[in-house]
């Protein structure tokens, strides 16, 4: 518990001066498309074959687990939908990331870290923290929303080709069901999910890699401390965001 | 100049640096020399504030370092450069955005003036030709003159240089040791390389201090050292493999 409260203590005081003011805007620009683009346009191609296979997944099994005559088909299409928008596409793509991108910022701040590119940060006067940290966090949190979006629009996609290809539901009636007692609030509530679980599987992480000491060993050993934080933490938020905004 | 005055570091209950007393001049090199875990890296740490010392003040041109603001402390530090063991460059930068990194946040040049700087120090320490390079590209030897060069792009009033000679063989150690002694005449700099190499304290060792067991044990100039008769220094000596006259 002691320790616990350690790291969480440690992990605030980090992220107090990783969002403390920056000392030129400009660079912090730059690191921020770039990180942008590498957080976020180079996950896209996981996410998409993700996505689609899961929707697919979804499609098939809520048709195999529909016995009754009475429950129309179309609700296969409200199944994947809704399954896609609330849970799916928001917690499973932020696990997929929180692996991905996760383990690539903890060992790469890590290996910053031993091989003293962050104390070379730190005498040039630079707050290393928020240089480094900070437009990961910030780029992940602005492009994770949108590929929420692209994940969920390629999931019922995906849905879409089962109905298209297999006769467990016609396409009319999957597209009727995909359509049925759509809210807006639950997308609005998906996307703001994602952008908290981005700052997760950023700044668990980060803050794993910040802190690596000794050899490419224990960077490592940091890394999947960062990816198994962060995805329990998720998990763990996750619930009790559904519990506070859905019931 | 640097003034270290009654410097103490503890790491627990091991006492790494015991009240050191010493002062760096400028325009020489100033070597700190001691066996692996007598503190001297701790030293240089605790004087650019990455290590905070229990006790003791060091003085920059009369400035406390130890006891200032954060926000004067980063007036200091855009003073120094530092080369570190390793190098230090940053991976995902060229070296031509590595030598400017520091001009983009410690000083207001123009675009056209830190090209001209970049060129002028990659030409300074004989890498004219590197600029699109990536540091996984370069050798040891190359690297280490990347860092200098980026180390002396802001024109700093104090150079520290950590181990700059390991990993290198002894042609390029010959090589860096010159460069890094000449950069200190020519701009008048405090320079202070922490070492064990001892040819590095025959070729450049302006002002040397040996320190052991945490303690600043001896100074003086290399010729000095070679004429001293103090133990823990003949000793280690010795163990760099050099014969000194009185050991003869």
């Amino acid at each position: 518990m002691q320790a616990f409260l350690f790291h969480l203590g440690k992990y605030f005081i980090l992220m107090w001066r990783t969002f403390s003011r920056p000392e030129k805007w400009s660079m912090y620009r730059k690191r921020l498309f770039d990180e942008m683009v590498s957080l976020g346009l180079d996950s896209l191609g996981i996410i998409m074959v993700i996505s689609v296979f899961m929707g697919a997944v979804i499609t098939i099994q809520t048709a195999a687990n529909i016995d009754s005559a009475f429950i129309p088909t179309y609700t296969i299409g409200f199944t994947t939908r809704q399954s896609t928008i609330l849970e799916f596409s928001p917690t499973i793509m932020a696990l997929i990331l929180a692996g991905k991108i996760g383990s690539n910022i903890a060992s790469e701040i890590g290996l910053m870290r031993v091989t003293e590119q962050i104390d070379a940060l730190e005498i040039m006067g630079v707050n290393s923290s928020a240089y480094l940290i900070l437009p990961k966090i910030v780029a992940a949190v602005l492009i994770s929303p949108f590929l929420v979006i692209i994940s969920m629009f390629v999931s019922i996609g995906g849905g879409y080709l089962i109905a298209a290809l297999t006769d467990i539901v016609t396409i009319a009636n999957y597209e009727y069901g995909v359509q049925l007692d759509f809210r807006m609030y639950h997308v609005v509530y998906s996307l703001s999910k994602s952008a908290v679980f981005a700052f997760i599987f950023t700044s668990v992480p980060a803050y794993q890699g910040y802190y690596a000491s000794g050899s490419a060993l224990e960077v490592g050993k940091a890394s999947t401390r960062g990816v198994v934080q962060s995805s329990i933490i998720i998990l763990v938020v996750n619930y009790f965001i559904t519990q506070i905004f859905l019931i | 100049m640097i003034e270290v005055n009654h410097l103490s570091k503890t790491f627990g209950e091991k006492h790494v640096l015991k009240d050191i007393n010493v002062r760096f001049e400028a325009g020489v090199t100033n070597l700190i020399i001691g066996a692996s875990g007598s503190g001297k890296s701790t030293l240089a740490r605790c004087l650019v504030g990455l290590v905070e010392p229990e006790k003791g003040e060091v003085l920059y041109d009369g400035r406390d370092f130890v006891h200032m603001k954060n926000k004067e402390r980063k007036a200091v530090r855009k003073e120094m450069g530092f080369l570190f063991q390793g190098s230090a460059l940053f991976d995902y930068m060229t070296v031509e955005e590595n030598v400017r990194f520091p001009l983009d946040i410690l000083t207001s040049l123009s675009s056209k003036e830190k090209q001209m700087r970049v060129d002028q120090v990659l030409e300074r320490v004989e890498m004219p030709d590197v600029h699109k390079l990536y540091p996984s590209e370069l050798s040891g030897g190359m690297k280490k003159r990347v860092g200098i060069a980026r180390a002396i792009s802001p024109n700093p009033k104090y150079l520290f240089c950590d181990e700059p000679n390991s990993g290198l063989d002894p042609q390029t150690s010959i090589v860096i040791d010159g460069l890094i002694r000449e950069i200190t005449r020519e701009n008048n700099i405090t320079t202070l390389v922490i070492t064990h190499d001892m040819n590095s304290v025959m070729e450049i060792g302006d002002f040397i201090m040996f320190i052991y067991k945490g303690e600043k044990w001896w100074e003086g100039t290399n010729k000095e050292m070679m004429e001293t008769d103090n133990q823990e220094i003949l000793e280690f000596v010795n163990a760099a493999g050099m014969m000194t006259r009185k050991q003869q």
